[in-house]
């Protein structure tokens, strides 16, 4: 603040202790600022993230205008209330097997009759007066029209977490006012939802028609009473998210796998054949930040070239000091073996346990990538 | 004047208690907890048991924080928040619940669906209320016993909505009944008011210990008003029923 003045941009500092704060202002009017227990590089990309999410949370709540435009800070302050319990859900990133808040990318769930799901959710969208449907599955995209894809990536996350926040309360259906932070910050839609089945939703985003209970009695029942048993076998899948037809090798033990150009991402943790020593939550944990560790050192993440300048610095000076792009990196450590591999379309992160040969990483790498769908 | 009916003279109260009662009951647990549905699903009973469903919309009316969210989660036997996060749209929750009819022994699934906006989300965007209100059967007035200007507004509450919805059900809810340390309505206070408008008035709070009973009340008061408002409007009851036995 005091370097403001002087023209000196200032946007992160650490405490002697090893903690780390960030900040950011947003639109010249709000600044957030996030404190964090651990300092160093992963630690900031993670807390930018989170800024930007919390930041984009209230406007998907408030709009912009009531962010920018502040009369009555007193009362910007109540109002700011209702964006806590998205806030708080950004926060705990308790849910494993959710990452899209940290790679921006939608988490999803690939579904064994996807077809089927497409044309349904295309047809309920048109016949809700709408192009932008999703189907939500356990908290990820199982389908989702064409035009719900081209919402700005950062969107259809906070999208699929408010979806998923209004899911787990276990009400039936909602029509939830939303600002869509870049498509339209200063609008609001109609978000409906409707809960298919316990874990089972589908949402469309649309305007003044149709009103809620009409949707829900003309419309949620002729689309999708068919479908019955194809979202029973999508429940069916759980975490794993993916299609039962795919096998995967037995030493990976977790894995990430994002579409670059898609920016959807599937991720699993395979918990047979047995590894007893790491359990589900701390394999989610090394995935998270060996996937941290990847993009702030070595790996792009897509958006941090066009992002603000204090995120673009961030990107590895390794990256910096050469003019070709890493395309593998591996981490071992004594928990486990962490590898990374990157083609123009796809970056795989896999964890593998500590007694496979290093050599070997590579080969479960490759393999790996070869076996899974690969989202197109 | 259709008046209200006396609790218990149109539908048989506790028969959640009822030996008969229980392969009605059964379809709506889980573990003995509440079952949860999807829209595309309901209580199934077997083919030889016929049961009607009949659907009802109830609006859930109240300032912020007086508990809307909370009951509709309590009434449909899941978590109840137990920090306030405003709701900033509207949320509609389905409550499935067996109903006995005194008179004919008949055997009826309520599909009650809660819709719950929060306060400052009407405010703020004007679509919703009109939503809310199309169509309503039964509107839940709540109060908090901890927040005495939540009581004070009821009778302006009831008046407006008199006005705008004549026909349908009211029922007066007072939360944060738990709370009694920090009470600041009292007893007689609700028993005039109960006087004066001759609504139904209950109570809620505290912690569930008894998944079916602690919703009973409620559930059996609503639908027993639903389904003499529906006996009202089709006419097979021209003057107010009268008490079978003495209500309390
Ligand atoms: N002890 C106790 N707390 C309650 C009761 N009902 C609600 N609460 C608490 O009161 C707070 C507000 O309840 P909500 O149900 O979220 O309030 P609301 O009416 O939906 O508020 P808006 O959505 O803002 O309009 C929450 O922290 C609840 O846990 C109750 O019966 N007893
Ligand atoms: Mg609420």
């Amino acid at each position: 603040m005091f370097g403001g003045g002087q023209g000196a941009v200032l946007s992160s500092c650490e405490t002697e202790a090893g903690g780390g704060v960030v900040w950011r202002v947003f639109q010249d009017s709000v600044m957030l600022i996030a404190v964090s227990r651990g300092g160093g590089k992963e630690e900031q990309v993670r807390l930018r993230r989170l800024l930007e999410n919390v930041w984009s949370c209230m406007v998907l709540v408030l709009g912009q205008d009531e962010l920018v435009h502040v009369k009555n800070v007193e009362r910007l302050k109540k109002e700011l209330r209702s964006c806590f319990s998205l806030i708080d859900l950004l926060l705990e990133e308790k849910l494993e097997g959710i990452l899209g808040s940290l790679t921006h990318c939608a988490d999803s769930l690939l579904p064994p009759n996807a077809s089927v799901l497409q044309e349904t959710v295309d047809g309920f969208a048109r016949a809700a007066d709408s192009e932008f449907g999703c189907l939500i599955v356990h908290g990820r995209i199982a389908s989702a029209t064409e035009k719900w894809w081209r919402l700005a990536p950062q969107e259809v996350i906070l999208l699929s977490a408010f979806v998923r926040s209004l899911s787990s309360s276990g009400s039936a259906s909602c029509d939830y006012p939303v600002f869509l932070p870049q498509g339209s910050p200063t609008v609001a839609h109609r978000l409906l939802r409707f809960q298919l089945l316990p874990g089972a939703d589908v949402c469309v985003l649309c305007g003044p028609t149709p009103p809620l209970h009409e949707a829900e009695a003309q419309l949620v029942g002729r689309f999708w009473s068919p479908l019955v048993e194809t979202l029973r076998e999508c429940l069916a899948l759980g975490e794993r998210c993916l299609p039962g037809s795919v096998t995967l090798r037995p030493d990976v033990l977790a894995l990430l796998l994002i579409n670059r150009e898609t920016r959807r991402s599937v991720c699993c943790v395979q918990m047979f054949p047995h590894h007893h020593t790491l359990s589900k939550t701390r394999r989610w944990e090394l995935l998270r930040s060996f996937y941290t560790f990847s993009t702030s050192r070595y790996f792009s993440q897509e958006e941090a070239a066009c992002g603000p300048p204090e995120e673009r610095a961030l990107v590895g000076d390794f990256l910096q000091g050469f003019s070709h792009q890493p395309q593998q990196c591996y981490l071992v450590t004594e928990e486990c073996k962490s590898f990374g591999l990157q083609t123009p379309q796809h970056q795989l992160f896999l964890l593998s346990p500590p007694d496979v040969p290093t050599f070997a990483l590579r080969t479960v790498a490759t393999q790996t990538l070869l076996l899974l769908p690969l989202m197109n | 004047m259709t008046g209200v009916p006396h609790a218990g003279s149109l539908v048989v109260s506790d028969w959640h208690r009822c030996p008969d009662s229980k392969e009605y009951f059964s379809k709506i647990l889980h573990k003995k907890r509440r079952k949860r549905f999807g829209l595309l699903e309901s209580p199934v009973m077997p083919p030889h048991v016929p049961v009607d469903t009949v659907h009802y919309k109830i609006f859930l009316s109240g300032k912020s924080g007086v508990g809307k969210t909370a009951l509709a989660a309590r009434l449909a036997g899941l978590n109840i928040p137990t920090v306030h996060h405003e709701t900033t749209g509207i949320e509609t929750t389905v409550v499935y619940w067996p109903v006995k009819l005194r008179e004919s022994g008949r055997v009826l699934f309520f599909r009650l669906q809660l819709w719950d906006c929060g306060e400052n989300a009407l405010r703020r965007f004007d679509h919703l209320l009109p939503s809310c209100k199309d169509q309503v059967d039964a509107v839940l007035f709540l109060f908090s016993f901890t927040d005495r200007t939540s009581f004070d507004d009821l009778s302006n509450q009831i008046t407006k909505w008199t006005e705008s919805s004549a026909g349908c059900v009211k029922v007066v809810v007072g939360t944060k009944f738990d709370l009694f340390m920090h009470c600041d309505v009292s007893g007689r206070e609700v028993r005039d008011f109960q006087e004066k408008w001759s609504l139904p008035v209950l109570r809620t709070g505290g912690e569930v210990t008894d998944v079916l009973g602690d919703v009973a009340p409620i559930l059996n008061c609503l639908s027993e008003n639903l389904w003499h408002q529906d006996c009202v409007t089709a006419g097979s009851l021209s003057r107010p029923s009268q008490p079978e036995t003495t209500a309390l």
